[in-house]
């Protein structure tokens, strides 16, 4: 019994020495969950330089995305800074995110990398205008129909629940007057056409070769084969309206975007 | 009692012998699988013995069962899921009737060819810390007699058992916590086992190493990095004085062998850091090249560089085709090499020598490849702390994916991708095991796409193409019967080989990060596809004799 107690103390032991230091039990402070140093300029420029020599040949230059995805959106996404720490420090299993190896990267680096990413996603604080309480009467008169907020609303388009978050006030300007240029994968538009003769309009979800999957305008979620459609067009245009000046006026869009950028999700999403 | 029990051990030992000769009696002996079976390589097709099918990298087998004519009745017969994270990038081999894969996170598998059932499953224990830079993949075993060989993501090649999956031999072939990781397929050449490293991107000094088969004990080296005892070692200038110790040159596909020449081929990595060159000033010999080495010695014969001083992260890790082709009447030897910098190749396989180079994409970097081998720039090409738009991006004109060259029809099918990118660079500073890009890349908002090329080997003109619906990463396989398997979007495809027309197609229900392989099993062809994590074998519904 002493022999079988001594030979797993041994393995304990190997395999203490053996685990990777982030295997290991942490001791001392607790690690805090909201990042100590966003908004510090000094981390935010390490931070940067650290992005570009570890992060940025995966995911671009400007954390848009190249192989690796876009990180400009993940606090949007309801990513808190707690996770998104566990994300470096682990890594993705059976992907190209390897762990960071404390013995390279402490934990401080992680923060700083983090703090100069939310430079990249966070909303320039422009001085607030308009009425939020008519902003939203506006939203609930022309957008939920497409768009949720909180749990209400239609899916053709995106959730805004979080859209305060992510976006700046003048990328939502631009997003409502019709002047973007881009729609957001997913979310493209498209007009097919079937060998009956019906028009369906709706957006991109998916496709290949052969078949196409949309939700249409309806929102139903339908798949096509091509070798079905007698037509199938790509828009350039986004099924979103453009609110011009004529649809709604430069007050009732000002209150809009002060409703829209005070979305930033409910606190359990924060968190 | 003891008695009784050594009696009956000895009564049962007798009996289990007369059985066990009474079974070798009935039955016939193993297959072996020699050096001469590899130089054969598709000859007996139940065979797929190398990465691409033989030494020449034909990926061209000579069945014909399936044709464009019966092609549409292609049905799947098994599946197979390896209940792993990760995805396949792997050649499968076949031998009498078992598959051999390796899959991610070095993990391998022997299968049964007939009803894809597992026999052994190889899993390495790797350590914490490993650093991989583009994907926890391996793309094959190498094999020969009994022995299976693997490059590992710890950088070591191992040996292991045919039969068994039990491991034989272990070699490190360089610190993995430098960045140094193993996913190339081995080259078996005669009793040596060809490998190299990947790792560039972290500023690795590239090399090919020759290994004993037997033993696992290394006989020979080539630095893809030249040295300073190395002729080339003064295409590395600059203010960085150690350059070439961190110049990248990796290698993760595996090369080529001509057995009359004692040749080997292989294309070697980008330099490094991959988008600034400023202090590595010069051709930076032999990164984005093809070298021809003496295959008993590792000496260098001859090298050709497709991207001189490269800081575009074209790493010509590509396959070399070799083939014996009548040009302007001439009978010649050549290695055919659609490179990831956009140029298709033809070279003189034993001076290295350019015959001709011409694009296959749309390109912005070069003019066109001069006589004297060089590309000839055009200007505004250089990344920059602004950001440069250049053609193709570093994905590249094709990748890692392997084409195929159909030696009677003399077509060259080859996974093509047509985008481009906003190159940037900055200076970075050399720190083993950290990233060493010196930049990075950032997509343009022009939707990029990727086609199956044929290129007419004789002219190097486009014969034709077929537009997939997104960016592809498969492999190509092409058959006697004038078939080409490929594929995009997850979709395995078959193609009329003289008209590129597509005649089929299947929904694996994930990318296709390989390509496929064909044989025959029990007088029925059999293609077999690596997508995701799952291989897919396909043969016809109601083939008969």
């Amino acid at each position: 019994m002493r022999r079988l107690t001594c030979t797993l103390l041994v393995a304990a032991t190997v395999a203490i020495a053996h685990a990777s230091p982030q295997d290991r039990p942490t001791r001392g402070e607790q690690r805090p969950t909201r990042n100590p140093l966003e908004g510090n300029a000094q981390a935010i420029s390490n931070g940067g330089a650290m992005f570009r020599t570890r992060c940025a040949g995966c995911h671009g230059p400007d954390a848009r995305g190249y192989v690796g995805p876009d990180l400009t959106g993940v606090w949007l996404a309801g990513n808190t800074d707690d996770h998104l720490f566990d994300v470096v420090r682990r890594g993705i299993p059976g992907t190209e995110m390897t762990p960071a190896d404390p013995l390279r990267v402490n934990d401080r680096d992680i923060w700083q990398v983090l703090a100069y990413l939310r430079t990249l996603s966070a909303v320039t604080s422009a001085p607030p205008t308009g009425d939020a309480a008519n902003g939203e009467r506006v939203f609930r008169a022309n957008c939920t129909r497409c768009h949720v907020v909180n749990g209400r609303g239609g899916q053709l388009g995106p959730d805004l629940s979080r859209i305060g978050s992510g976006r700046p006030r003048a990328g939502l300007l631009s997003k409502l007057r019709g002047t973007s240029g881009t729609i957001r994968p997913g979310y493209e538009s498209v007009t097919l056409v079937t060998k009956e003769g019906e028009r369906i309009r709706g957006v991109r979800k998916n496709e290949d070769e052969f078949s196409i999957q949309i939700m249409d305008t309806r929102e139903r979620l339908q798949g096509f084969l091509k070798a079905n459609l007698n037509e199938l067009t790509m828009d350039k245009q986004s099924l979103m309206p453009a609110y011009g000046p004529e649809r709604l006026n430069d007050r009732d869009l000002d209150d809009l975007l002060r409703y829209l950028s005070g979305l930033r999700g409910s606190e359990a999403a924060r968190r | 009692m003891r008695v009784l029990t050594v009696r009956l051990a000895f009564a049962a030992l007798v009996a289990g012998g007369v059985v066990t000769c009474a079974l070798n009696a009935q039955q016939a002996p193993a297959p072996e699988l020699t050096v001469q079976d590899l130089r054969d390589g598709l000859k007996n097709p139940t065979r797929w013995l190398t990465y691409s099918g033989n030494y020449a990298n034909h990926r061209h087998s000579p069945l014909t069962q399936i044709t464009p004519e019966n092609v549409h009745r292609l049905t799947a017969q098994w599946q197979f899921q390896t209940d792993t994270l990760g995805k396949f990038e792997a050649a499968p081999l076949v031998f009498d009737g078992v598959i051999y894969v390796t899959g991610p996170l070095d993990t391998g598998w022997a299968i049964d060819a007939r009803s894809g059932r597992q026999i052994w499953r190889y899993r390495r224990d790797l350590p914490a810390g490993l650093i991989a830079c583009c994907g926890l993949v391996n793309r094959g075993f190498g094999i020969l007699g009994d022995r299976l060989f693997k490059t590992t993501l710890d950088a070591h090649v191992v040996a292991i058992s045919r039969k068994t999956g039990a491991l034989e031999w272990d070699t490190a072939m360089a610190p993995y916590r430098n960045g140094y990781s193993g996913t190339t397929a081995p080259l078996v050449v005669k009793d040596k086992v060809l490998v190299g490293v990947a790792g560039a991107e972290y500023g690795v000094r590239g090399f090919i190493d020759a290994y004993d088969v037997q033993s696992g004990k290394q006989v020979w080296r080539f630095y893809t990095t030249a040295g300073p005892d190395d002729p080339g070692h003064g295409t590395w200038r600059g203010t960085d004085t150690k350059a070439w110790e961190h110049g990248g040159g990796s290698i993760w596909v595996p090369g080529a062998y001509d057995p009359d020449l004692n040749l080997v081929y292989w294309g070697t990595g980008n330099a490094g850091p991959d988008y600034n060159g400023a202090e590595r000033e010069g051709d930076n010999l032999y990164t984005a090249s093809i070298v021809a080495l003496d295959a008993d010695t590792g000496k260098l014969r001859w090298h050709y560089q497709f991207t001189p001083h490269d800081i575009w992260d074209w790493d010509s890790t590509q396959m070399p085709v070799l083939a014996d082709l009548t040009l302007n009447g001439e009978p010649r030897k050549v290695v055919l090499f659609a490179n990831r910098n956009g140029f298709f190749y033809v070279l003189d396989r034993a001076t290295g020598k350019l015959i001709r180079g011409k694009p296959f994409i749309e390109t912005t970097w070069a003019k066109e490849i001069r006589p004297d081998g060089r590309p000839m720039l055009l200007p505004n090409i250089v990344p920059s702390e602004e950001g440069t738009k250049v053609c193709p991006d570093q994905t590249g004109g094709t990748n890692w994916m392997p084409p195929s060259f159909d030696s009677t029809r003399g077509l060259f099918f080859v996974t093509a991708r047509e985008s481009c990118g906003m190159f940037f660079s900055w200076k970075d500073d050399y720190n083993p095991g950290d990233g060493f890009r010196g930049g990075a890349v950032q997509r343009l908002g022009d939707r990029p796409y990727s086609a199956l090329r044929a290129i007419d080997v004789a002219t190097g003109e486009r014969r034709w193409e077929y537009r997939y619906a997104s960016q592809s990463w498969a492999g190509v396989l092409s058959t006697d019967s004038g078939l080409v398997f490929a594929g995009g979007s997850g979709n395995l495809m078959a193609f009329d080989a003289r008209s590129g027309k597509n005649l089929w197609h299947f929904q694996t229900g994930s990318a296709l990060y390989a390509g496929a392989i064909t044989y025959m099993i029990d007088g029925r062809q059999h293609v077999l596809m690596p997508s995701g994590t799952t291989l897919t074998a396909f043969a016809l519904a109601d083939f008969r004799d």
